[in-house]
């Protein structure tokens, strides 16, 4: 009886206290990561596609071919144009890494920048395939470009681009570190198990623009606590709500049986 | 004593809220965390005001009180019993009988309007909005050739003049002819590898969002249903136990893409009668 | 004075007096079904609030609000008035999360209360009906939510509603008929979401409320059953009065609780629907799951096996089974339990002291085992979510859930009768025993066995 009394402002600290943590926690968490900064196009003239194709051969040749075409351990390079080399490379995908079979993943590029221009240039050289897309944000898409997203991308990614599962597995990522430009690649390319988009300038624009929006979009509502529906929520429900109701519960319920003599 | 202060301190930080939340809401509205923060600690503050006010400051001893049986006495339920029993009632017995079958009639005469509430299903499920000749067009209805189809790309489509219809909603994916292993007549239903699947998930319905283009398999993401493009789309992962019904399709002298006809069974998910009305595949309606 | 003026009216006072006097057991756990009706409290005061707002129409309109990816595109005036309750209305956005919040936590707070009830056995007679209320009152409240969240015509919600439809078009004979009755036509139709307002704001609520005053007026008739020790036995009731003490804690809780609620709503974003976008048939967006008390459904669809079959021209479609006859199983064994028990173990007395779970092993364990079935099949409802943060394929996890859904409740009913025996065993102090004594013919004592 004594001894519960004196804990008891100690227990309704510790609630306080746990309640702040969970709030401090939570809005460190849900800052956004921002994207790497957008690298300038690849038009480059400083573009040596003889430079590039020493390093396809040091580099890329043992699962691509040495010209290109393919092996056993890697689809052919032809056609598939400026715009997937880039795509690949930027986001580190490419030289790919992981177990034989399983989704490439982004990790930081194992070239420098020029150097994978130079490759590009080279990939390009091999046949005729999509350009690296221009990119523009235009405020005026945003609203265009939500249509898009929801009709053709949140399936995959999530309605914001938090990612999902697709299966086989394989996961749409989220897209929170892909710059523009790479989104844009994405888009046109369809790297893996993504297929391509036959989107005009102006649309492709609109979607690059909503998923730039979405990265930096605000949350007016609170912590998002994940962003991806009705999971996260359920399960803050039991493990905020109920758990500090059943803590308040039993806090309230047992000072009565403590007071007047036996409790329960 | 500890307890007072508790319950002031409590009552005092309540106060502070409720009057910082009356400037914020005439002040600076529209800020959710605020006005969320702020109302806890104004209920807060009171709950934790009458709790310990209550639990230190009222005196209160256990107390017991009988429990007496529920039950009520046998000379009780007899009385009761025969109040109810009037033989003006209980003598009729036909009479009774009748009443009571009036009342089930008139309940069920009642009931009769719940039935307004829709129409009955009809051929609603059996029919979609395409036709033989109706041109594929996009969301905003831009009709299609097969070259403004990528190869491995994916594209909602509805019949021409039916754009958004629900049940209509159909993928269109273009794969290397020789990627395909439809069977039979569904041979014939692809022009250049061009294929059509309706997007209604035949397990419970929803639209069939994902497409994995390497492996050529649609995903519906409610359920997981795995359908295989290259084999009609059967389905290969998941609890959907039909394929998606494949749409006829073929190229007109323009070059665009037109359907032969409508699907050749219901789309959507199964229902108990679906096997039962084939619709006429040539019917130029189908209605 | 004003007593007295109610009294020449009403004559209340022995009435009152007798109310303000009654006796209520204490124990912190039978504090549960108050947290769920604040709950409710909450849940219709921020609920006036909204319908005074929203607006229950699926014509179409062009939004012109202030969310600017939204702007120019056709919604229906329900998605638009959702939003602008999140964004124009003054205070609108908190009181929307407050009521989901609320509602969340509600469902949450009525499950553990039922846990309360069943695992200490407070449903044995006379208190059946009041189980069979309480289930009522369960499943309404399952309805308010999902009436609730379909509301908005959001993206989301709209995909839960086709497959609920979906499943009820399955139903044998009757489904589509049913169906279209239900929604009006074929699916969508521009009568649901009106339909659906009219269930959550009256038709429900009014069930809900009379429910929860019957279950209150049976409790004080019956009185509030209590933990054996102490003075307490089937034949009092020991505990502390109404007034003051049962009254200034319930009120103390009420504010707590609803102080939890509040801090939730408005630090925790709720159902953002801004950002799924407004329903469009022809789209959906991952992943896709219900309110967390709708998920073990959903979790039922994902993991029943693709079994289609046709008997006697009736085609049986692979939702039905997981949609209508699990949960029909389910939830017919939960609420006839009360009607159940006393056929396994034979006790129809009435009681009126509560069981501690271990008391009764059968019970704990077969709650145990029914209650891991639900988790088994609510995990199963996120399984891509889980995919996504945990990296485990979901092909692979849904096989593994399949089998789950049979080992884990039988090895859970298993262990927790073995804990419930060990606990009782450990915690019986050892009777003694009488034993038969004669003397020996050497002036010794010796047992002299059973004669």
């Amino acid at each position: 009886m004594g001894p519960m009394r004196r804990h008891r402002p100690f227990a309704v600290a510790m609630l306080a206290t746990a309640g702040l943590i969970t709030v401090v926690v939570g809005h460190v968490t849900a800052v956004p990561r921002t994207p790497e900064p957008s690298h300038a196009l690849v038009e480059a003239q400083d573009a040596d596609p003889a430079a590039g194709a020493a390093l396809f051969r040091t580099s890329c040749s043992t699962c691509h071919g040495t010209d290109g075409r393919g092996t056993d351990h890697g689809p052919s390079l032809v056609g598939v144009g400026a715009a997937s080399a880039d795509f690949q490379l930027r986001t580190g995908r490419m030289p790919f890494a992981g177990p034989r079979g399983t989704q490439p993943e982004r990790k930081p590029p194992a070239f420098a920048p020029d150097e994978i221009e130079d490759l590009v240039a080279y990939v390009a050289s091999l046949g005729d395939g999509p350009a690296i897309p221009s990119v523009r944000i235009d405020a005026e898409l945003l609203s265009r470009g939500q249509e898009l997203y929801v009709g053709n991308c949140a399936p995959c990614h999530g309605a914001t681009a938090n990612g999902g599962a697709v299966g086989g597995g394989s996961i749409a990522p989220p897209l929170d570190r892909a710059t523009v430009v790479q989104v844009a690649e994405a888009v046109v390319v369809g790297p893996g198990q993504m297929p391509a988009f036959n989107f005009n300038e102006a649309d492709r624009n609109a979607v690059v623009t909503y998923v730039d929006y979405l990265r930096t979009a605000p949350n007016p509502g609170g912590l998002s606590i994940g962003g991806i529906g009705p999971v996260p929520e359920g399960f803050v429900a039991w493990a905020v709500g109920m758990a500090l109701l059943l803590a308040i519960v039993y806090l309230v319920g047992r000072e009565w049986a403590r007071v007047g003599g036996s409790g329960s | 004593m500890n307890a007072e202060r508790w319950v002031a301190a409590a009552l005092l930080a309540s106060m502070a809220a409720s009057l910082a939340l009356v400037a914020l809401y005439a002040f600076t509205p529209g800020n959710p965390q605020a006005e969320g923060a702020l109302l806890a600690v104004a209920l807060g503050g009171v709950g934790i005001a009458i709790v310990v006010w209550a639990a230190a400051l009222i005196d209160a001893p256990l107390e017991e009180e009988p429990w007496h049986s529920l039950e009520s006495p046998a000379a009780e339920r007899e009385a009761a019993g025969a109040a109810m029993a009037d033989e003006a009632i209980t003598r009729r017995r036909f009479l009774v009988r009748l009443l009571a079958g009036a009342g089930g009639l008139l309940a069920a005469a009642l009931a009769l309007p719940a039935f307004s509430l829709g129409p009955e299903p009809g051929r609603d499920l059996f029919v979609t909005g395409w036709r033989r000749g109706a041109r594929l067009v996009d969301e905003d209805g831009a009709p299609l050739r097969v070259a403004d189809l990528l190869i491995d790309g994916v594209r909602t489509v509805f019949p021409e003049g039916a754009v958004g219809r629900p049940d209509s909603q159909t993928l269109v994916i273009r794969l290397r002819p020789g990627d395909l292993a439809l069977t039979g007549d569904r041979a014939g239903w692809a022009p250049e590898g061009v294929v059509a699947y309706s997007k209604i998930c035949t397990h419970a319905g929803c639209p069939v969002g994902l497409y994995r283009a390497e492996a050529r398999e649609l995903l519906c993401p409610c359920h997981q249903s795995t359908f295989d493009v290259t084999r009609g789309a059967v389905p290969v992962f998941g609890p959907a136990a039909r394929p998606l019904p494949q749409l006829p399709l073929e190229v007109d002298e323009a070059g665009f893409l037109v359907a032969s006809g409508d699907f050749p069974e219901p789309v959507g998910p199964s229902f108990w009668n679906l096997t039962h009305d084939a619709p006429d595949a040539e019917s130029e309606d189908g209605a | 004075m004003a007593a007295r003026w109610f009294d020449e009216r009403l004559g209340l006072a022995s009435w009152t007096r007798s109310g303000l006097r009654k006796i209520f057991p204490d124990h912190w756990s039978f504090l549960l079904g108050e947290v769920a009706l604040f709950c409710l409290v909450i849940l219709v005061l921020t609920g006036v609030f909204l319908t005074l707002f929203y607006v229950p129409d699926a014509a179409v309109v062009t939004y012109e609000g202030s969310y600017a990816p939204l702007q120019g595109q056709e919604v229906s005036r329900a998605y638009a008035s959702v939003l602008d309750l999140s964004f124009e209305v003054k205070a609108g956005l908190v009181m929307r999360q407050v009521h989901h919040w609320a509602a969340l936590v509600f469902v949450a707070a009525i499950v553990v209360h039922m846990l309360r009830v069943f695992f200490t056995g407070a449903f044995r007679k006379p208190r059946e009906i009041n189980w069979l209320v309480g289930i009522g009152l369960l499943l309404l409240t399952l309805a308010m939510g999902i009436t609730g969240y379909s509301l908005p015509d959001d993206l989301l919600s709209g995909t839960g509603l086709r497959i609920i439809y979906s499943a009820v078009i399955g139903i044998p004979l009757i489904g589509p008929y049913l169906a279209f009755l239900a929604f009006g036509g074929e699916f969508p139709t521009e009568t649901i979401i009106s339909r659906l307002f009219v269930f959550h704001v009256m038709l429900l609520p009014a069930l809900l409320i009379g429910g929860v005053l019957t279950h209150l007026a049976i409790l004080w008739r019956q009185k509030h059953t209590q933990f054996p020790g102490g003075p307490r036995t089937e034949r009092n009731v020991v505990g502390r009065p109404f007034w003051p003490t049962q009254v200034f804690k319930s009120t103390g809780l009420l504010l707590l609780t609803s102080a939890v609620i509040a801090l939730m709503g408005g630090l925790i974003q709720v159902n953002p629907v801004w950002t799924y976008g407004p329903f469009d048939a022809a789209t959906v967006s991952a992943p896709a799951q219900p309110d967390w008390y709708v998920g073990w459904l959903d979790g039922a669809l994902r993991l029943f096996p693709p079994i289609e079959f046709t008997i006697l021209g009736i085609t049986v479609p692979t939702v039905f089974i997981p949609a209508i006859v699990i949960p029909g199983i389910l939830f017919g064994i939960l609420t006839l339990w009360p009607f159940i028990e006393p056929l396994l173990t034979g006790d129809r007395e009435t009681h009126h002291l509560l069981d501690r779970p271990r008391d009764n092993a059968l019970r704990t364990s077969i709650g145990v085992a029914g209650l891991l079935v639900f988790v088994v099949l609510t995990v199963a409802g996120g399984n891509d979510v889980i995919t996504l943060v945990a990296q485990i394929p979901v092909e692979g996890m849904t096989e593994i859930l399949r089998v789950a859904f049979f080992v884990v409740p039988l090895v859970g009913f298993a262990v927790t009768y073995r804990v419930c025996r060990e606990l009782q065993a450990r915690t019986d102090a050892p009777r003694p025993r009488a034993v038969r004594l004669r003397r020996t013919p050497s002036g010794g004592f010796e047992e002299a066995g059973d004669e």
